[in-house]
């Protein structure tokens, strides 16, 4: 009898222990509004105010609109904590609830979101680049005629979808460099828009290396393992946008109609990168890292850096001023890539209406305050009053005020291209390709990619 | 007749039934994603299957009692295997003949996916160096733990230290270890050697994860050498000393012979997991590594071993039901090998 009495004890909790799980598992869906047990990413802070949503929900009310509680899945790690305090405040304004879960570091978003989608466990809001619009299709809820749209002109706009992306900063990229040491070199940066410009002053800077104490004239990195982004990404870019307005597609589209490239003009690009080559850090540009790359740049070791805006990000990083000059490979080319590298956007089937009052609330004053201000990003709205921290600002405006900006049509080509790309930029800095090689081989491995 | 109660009759086939009605109830307005009572569809499910479970335990029969126990205490393993081997085995070939891209499914292909792995330089570039990574591993490693078991079995001093110093490695999780051995190659090495990274050549790269890769996996296949060689009896030793056996005679006709099961199943752990290398490869490399001209390609992938090209085709590129094609692929050639390999390993220790 004990014996049995035992037996059915453990089977229960063999039972009990397998039900356990299965409940656990099956609660997120179960209740997709509850959002305190769907936090994959353990934010305590946020835990109190969307308590203290529910608990107050009605004195919300009066002060208009009161929506369900949004799910924002936000890519940025480094923002999270600004974020969640832009949460708090958004609950404090309007008594909403908005829940912020970030994916970190390594992880990739679109990747997560895939697993979220096949989970039933989708956010409202969710991140994304250009060229996934297309994976989404049909699922992206059309935000145009929201008020926000009409104060900024980097917002996504798709063709099937109409208007679905939010954008929530702009990033620049170009050649970033220290002012400081130009001016000591006496090489004016407004000058250097074109080949023989760039030719010269980095001639005069590598002669002056020594008076001026930098290790090299760039701070460029072609390691493609952990940097592929960088160069296969970013430095590719400016060959499909340098020089072009930002709704000029001429070489994206060139590039997505089978991956045929401008020969001539990548074989200019390619003897633009091979002066970069030239006067780069050798010790950096073949296996160097992102870190020493940018540690190199605020020491003032390096005079141009193949970076963004988001590689300094506080004034206090820095001790001299910082700007952009544009990859001048051609005569005349004069633009900077300027845009929203990602979006937000909202899931057609999650809760709409709360995320288009996000978004408009996102666009006002106070939300701008904290993206600014705190996050330093870079707004992207014509209203925003706010002059961002960021070192690299001044310089960014001057050019996207006067319109010499181009787009992020870099992140409209196919999925991966870039792991192939950065390899053939990494083989050009090790010296085993010249520059007529360098555009056969990067017009075979693109026409390659675009063939599978 | 009469051995069981109507009571417990009645509560056997009471329970089995309101089981099954309230388990496919609770399953049903899951699928439906609606329905009467859906939000608590869990713990109908649960409470479904413990009642199910309840009433077999109580079911009025002698002859199969003992089965039916059997049954209820394999149920927990065999769930757990089912939901997280044979399902998703069963799923991802079947995703296979779609063109899935991991939201949405717009229809079946056939073999087209396989057909377009054949065709793809940078794939059969990947299933060759996996098969050289394979082979160099499969011999270096085993080589390498065998003489450091001999070491560690001998009477050196601060025996403990030296296995524990061996085994360490292992400890390290692959991925940690890749960014630890990376730094080591491109600013420890590059000091010695006065040139780029090993890391940046495709040869020397591949070199280089070998190299790791026998850092890291030594140690582990040493502890089960050194467990067959501690099982070799001592009397067998005994006698071959007093038959004057040399310590090389002992080693080759002896030691060796005797520890013929143990290599096997080393050489088979070796084997496979460095079919299925992944972390270090990915940590060290990310498969990058030119290769100027491979069947009239030039490929951007020169380290990239199988299972990394399977992630980044399925992750990187977009392309899951492609992935998934590959991993099939990969499944086969995995299958195959081991048990080819365990057949002859087999027949050889009948031999010895």
């Amino acid at each position: 009898m004990k014996k049995k009495l035992m037996s059915v004890l453990l089977a229960g909790t063999m039972v009990a222990s397998l039900a356990a799980c299965g409940e656990s598992g099956s609660a997120p869906a179960a209740t997709t509004s509850d959002n305190t047990t769907t936090e994959a990413t353990t934010e305590t802070k946020t835990d109190a105010p969307a308590d203290n949503a529910q608990a107050d929900a009605g004195s919300a009310e009066a002060a208009g609109g009161s929506f369900d509680p949004v799910r924002l899945l936000n890519g940025k790690p480094e923002i999270n904590d600004q974020m969640q305090a832009l949460a708090a405040k958004y609950l404090e304004e309007t008594g909403n609830t908005l829940t912020v879960e970030t994916i970190g570091g390594d992880t990739n978003a679109s990747d997560e979101l895939k697993k979220m989608y096949q989970a039933d466990n989708m956010p409202d809001i969710f991140v994304i680049e250009a060229n996934q619009a297309e994976t989404w299709d049909g699922m992206l809820a059309d935000l145009s005629g929201e008020e926000w749209t009409t104060k900024t002109e980097f917002a996504l706009n798709n063709a099937s979808m109409g208007t679905i992306g939010f954008p929530y900063t702009v990033e620049a990229t170009a050649l970033g460099y220290n002012a400081d040491l130009l001016k000591q070199a006496g090489v004016d940066p407004a000058t250097l828009t074109s080949p023989a410009a760039w030719k010269e002053a980095c001639e005069t800077l590598d002669s002056k290396k020594d008076e001026l104490g930098i290790t090299a004239v760039f701070g460029w990195c072609a390691e493609p393992a952990n940097l592929g982004w960088s160069s296969g990404t970013h430095v590719f870019g400016q060959y499909l946008d340098a020089g072009l307005k930002a709704d000029d597609t001429t070489y994206i589209d060139l590039l997505n109609d089978g991956g045929k490239i401008d020969e001539a003009r990548m074989k200019a690009f390619a003897e633009f990168i091979g002066m970069m080559n030239q006067y780069s850090d050798p010790a950096l540009l073949v296996d160097g890292t992102y870190d020493n790359q940018v540690a190199g740049f605020k020491d003032g070791k390096y005079v141009f850096i193949t970076q963004g805006n988001w590689c300094v990000t506080s004034p206090e990083d820095v001790s001299f001023e910082c700007g952009f000059a544009p990859y001048a490979f051609e005569d005349g080319i004069n633009t900077i890539i300027a845009g929203p590298p990602s979006y937000w956007v909202a899931y057609s089937e999650g809760n709409v209406d709360g995320a288009k009052a996000f978004f408009n609330w996102c666009a006002g004053d106070s939300a701008q305050k904290i993206l600014v201000e705190d996050a330093g990003l870079v707004s992207p709205f014509s209203d925003c009053k706010y002059e961002a921290v960021n070192p690299f600002y001044k310089s960014m405006n001057s050019y996207i005020t006067s319109g010499n900006f181009s787009g992020w049509h870099t992140m409209l080509k196919k999925d991966g291209l870039q792991n192939v790309t950065c390899q053939v930029f990494a083989d050009y800095a090790k010296g085993t390709l010249d520059a007529d090689k360098f555009t056969s081989t990067m017009a075979q491995v693109i026409s390659n990619y675009y063939a599978q | 007749m009469g051995t069981f109660s109507i009571g417990r009759k009645t509560f056997s086939f009471a329970s089995l039934i309101i089981g099954i009605v309230l388990t496919i109830w609770g399953l049903g307005v899951a699928i439906a994603k609606g329905g009467p009572a859906y939000s608590s569809r869990g713990a109908l499910i649960v409470i479904g299957v413990l009642l199910f479970i309840a009433g077999l335990y109580y079911f009025p029969t002698l002859k199969y009692h003992r089965a039916i126990i059997n049954l209820l205490f394999l149920f927990p393993l065999l769930f757990a295997f089912l939901v997280t081997v044979i399902i998703p085995l069963i799923l991802g070939i079947g995703y296979s003949f779609t063109d899935w891209n991991g939201i949405r499914l717009k229809g079946f292909v056939g073999f087209a996916n396989y057909a377009r792995m054949f065709k793809q330089a940078s794939f059969l570039w990947s299933i060759l160096i996996t098969f050289l990574f394979v082979v160099f591993n499969m011999i270096l490693v085993n080589v390498v733990a065998f003489l450091l078991a001999l070491l560690c079995t001998s009477r050196i001093k601060g025996l403990g230290f030296f296995r524990a110093a061996y085994f360490l490695p292992n400890l390290i999780g692959g991925i940690v270890l890749g960014y630890i051995w990376q730094f080591i190659f491109s600013n420890v090495v590059t000091k010695f050697t006065g040139t780029y990274s090993m890391l940046s050549d495709t040869k020397t790269a591949f070199l280089a994860i070998i190299i790791v890769y026998i850092w890291q996996y030594a140690g582990y296949i040493m502890l089960i050498y050194i467990t067959g060689l501690n099982t070799i009896p001592g009397d067998v030793l005994e006698a071959s000393a007093i038959d004057g056996a040399n310590p090389m005679q002992t080693l080759f006709n002896i030691k060796i012979p005797m520890i013929a099961p143990t290599i096997t199943i080393c050489t088979f752990l070796t084997l496979t997991s460095a079919f299925k290398q992944f972390d270090v490869n990915l940590a060290l490399t990310n498969g990058t590594g030119s290769v100027p001209d491979f069947l009239g390609n030039y490929l951007t992938n020169g380290t990239e071993m199988l299972a990394l090209n399977i992630y980044s085709t399925a992750v990187i590129n977009n392309e899951y039901s492609f992935g998934e094609a590959k991993a099939v692929l990969f499944f086969i050639i995995l299958a195959t090998v081991s048990i080819i390999q365990v057949r002859i390993s087999n027949k050889k220790e009948v031999e010895l």
